[in-house]
């Protein structure tokens, strides 16, 4: 098990479900699981499965319709301002990366910071060091339009990382990249979970990518049906992951 | 990059929504400044008239509605002089005639007594003169209307049905009033109007017109002389003449209503924006905007909108109406009081004000938006 791995759990769910707007399906139900501090899960699923549901709330991007979800001991519905802690604690990623298209690289990872109260150039600085992490210091310039798909995606894992999180919630970071691109970000994650203690909790349809977290929770019809610590894990931590 | 530079960004890229909307806010607030400007002209330039003369108090008929329908007897005059601290008392008769010859429906001819301080006072141009006794059947002309005559001192003029008025003089004013006023003696508007022995009101002249207490004594000494006397501070004459009084209604009512055309305007482009981004917004909210951001991201794209059209708007105003007013058809009826700091300023906070008001439900429908409804909207 990982070092930065604590026994508190960070994430806990108590009987969550979530039915769809149709108030007739159930996108999640009667889930109830923990999630440690500094542990790196995958949750893996078909289409249609729950995954995506399930991260929604644990992120707070939305509410169950039953149950309860606490971060670090405190109930979701009892705190006032959800907006504070997914601005400091978490960072999202997406497949479809959610650049804002008028903006730059640059631009783009500066914007989560607005909440923040850095100066305008402790703001570039940061945004110009996570580019550089990710490997994107020679693109910081173009648009969105004109970077690959993988190179988006980088743009976005920095982005995501600039209010300096304490966990990544990812959701099919990987699903529009082609291999090498994906490996990259795998990569990527493994280094922000072995250097930075971070949690990760990602979704991925490839079986390969899941193995490497420490634990994987498959889904089926809104429902944990298996969830299990990986006994050999793959993690691969090259640094720094995108140099170029 | 700053917060205001991606909100820039944010106008920017939606070019013609944008420019139509500052448009929009442009023509209200333009509008509104010309009209606003034009009613304050109107009362600055009746108040030019008594200030010019150093009159204090006017005098005409208690619940006489405008000035034309004052009747008060023409001898109150010689008991108004008496009260300590009148400098002198200037009395008149006003009225409507036509010049239907000349194309002319309503004119405003005032009767003045022929060498009376007030007669002399008036600025006739080099040529003419004032009324005297000596004169029968004299007319000043005010600039403005003796060039719409086509009248120069010493032509005749028919006035009053069978009478023949020949021009002494032209007179310059400022004022647009008096630019296109007429004057007669007294005695000749009472015979033509039927009215002898009656005059419109009294104009009050004191010893210090701007020692307020004095001036609140004699018209307190004045009203008490008859009760059916109305005497009045000469502001308060003014703002309360049912044609200053209109233009001020017809100036605020008009600015109401563009007010809310402004408004809703801006609360269309907003919505629109706000429903064409929704998933930006969702984005926005995922990576760690709070709600008061996205609410102050709205709020500020709807600001530097109605700004930039009341700034615009208020410019124009300030060029254009000048321009208008030289137009034949209005020539020495507006005297638009653009140029002054508080209109510019209603102005601008006019269109800040339609900014807010535009802004707020748009503003607090996109706060609302649950991230992951928001990341879903196609």
């Amino acid at each position: 098990m990982n070092s930065h791995v604590q026994e508190t759990p960070l994430f806990r769910t108590e009987n969550v479900s979530k039915l769809y707007p149709d108030g007739q399906v159930h996108a999640v139900e009667d889930v109830s699981i923990s999630i440690r501090r500094g542990e790196y899960v995958s949750i893996m699923g078909h289409s249609g499965s729950g995954k995506s549901s399930l991260l929604n709330l644990l992120g707070a991007l939305d509410r169950p319709t039953a149950g309860e979800i606490y971060f670090d001991g405190q109930a979701y519905s009892k705190i006032r301002n959800l907006d504070c802690i997914r601005s400091q604690k978490f960072g999202f990623v997406f497949q479809s990366f959610y650049l804002l298209p008028i903006l730059t690289a640059l631009e783009n990872v500066q914007v989560p910071m607005f909440e923040g109260r850095l100066s305008d150039s402790a703001r570039l600085r940061k945004a110009k060091e996570l580019l550089d992490m990710v490997g994107m210091s020679h693109r910081m310039n173009h648009m969105p339009q004109k970077l690959s798909v993988g190179e988006r995606q980088r743009v976005a894992i920095a982005r995501s990382l600039v209010n300096d999180p304490i966990v990544m919630l990812a959701d099919e970071p990987t699903g529009n990249l082609d291999s090498i691109s994906a490996e990259g970000v795998f990569d990527l994650f493994a280094h922000l979970h072995e250097q930075r203690g971070m949690t990760i909790v990602l979704i991925t349809h490839d079986e390969e990518f899941g193995q490497r977290a420490q634990r994987t929770i498959h889904m089926q019809d809104g429902h944990v049906r298996r969830d299990v610590v990986s006994s050999h894990r793959r993690l691969r931590t090259p640094m720094p992951p995108f140099r170029v | 990059m700053r917060f205001h530079t991606f909100v820039l960004k944010n106008l920017v890229r939606r070019r013609v929504r944008s420019t139509l909307t500052i448009v929009g806010m442009a023509v209200a607030v333009g509008g509104v400044v010309a009209l606003v400007g034009i009613s304050s002209g109107s009362v600055n330039s009746f108040l030019a008239i008594y200030q010019k003369k150093n009159i204090a108090i006017i005098v005409d008929q208690r619940g006489a509605k405008q000035r034309l329908t004052s009747t008060l007897s023409e001898d109150l005059g010689e008991q108004i002089a008496k009260i300590p601290g009148v400098k002198q008392v200037d009395t008149g008769l006003v009225d409507y005639t036509s010049l239907e010859d000349l194309g002319i429906s309503a004119l405003v001819v005032q009767g003045w007594i022929p060498d009376s301080p007030a007669m002399r006072a008036l600025n006739v141009a080099p040529g003419g003169h004032a009324i005297t006794a000596a004169d029968k059947h004299g007319v000043l002309l005010g600039a403005d209307l003796a060039e719409s005559l086509a009248k120069k001192v010493g032509d005749k003029i028919p006035l009053f049905d069978d009478g023949e008025f020949t021009v002494l003089g032209i007179v310059k004013s400022p004022i647009p009033y008096e630019a296109s006023s007429m004057w007669v003696s007294l005695k000749d508007l009472q015979k033509f109007m039927g009215r002898q022995g009656q005059v419109s009101g009294y104009a009050i002249i004191v010893d210090d017109p701007n020692d307020k207490k004095e001036v609140e004594r004699i018209r307190a000494a004045i009203a008490a002389l008859a009760p059916n006397i109305r005497a009045k501070t000469a502001e308060e004459s003014v703002t309360s003449t049912t044609e200053i009084r209109f233009i001020q209604a017809s100036s605020w009512i008009t600015s109401a209503i563009a007010i809310i055309i402004g408004a809703v305007g801006v609360l269309n482009t907003m919505i629109m924006s706000v429903a064409e981004r929704t998933r930006e917004i969702g984005i926005l909210r995922a990576i760690g905007w709070r709600k008061h951001r996205i609410v102050r991201m709205i709020m500020m794209e709807s600001l530097g909108l109605s700004l930039t059209g009341g700034i615009i708007g208020t410019a124009c105003a300030l060029v254009i109406t000048p321009l208008l007013g030289k137009h034949p058809a209005v020539a020495g009826l507006i005297n638009a009081d653009i140029a002054n700091p508080h209109i510019i300023g209603f102005g601008i906070a006019m269109a800040l004000g339609m900014g807010l008001l535009g802004a707020a439900y748009p503003a607090y429908r996109g706060a609302q938006l649950m991230p992951t409804e928001a990341l879903r909207h196609e």
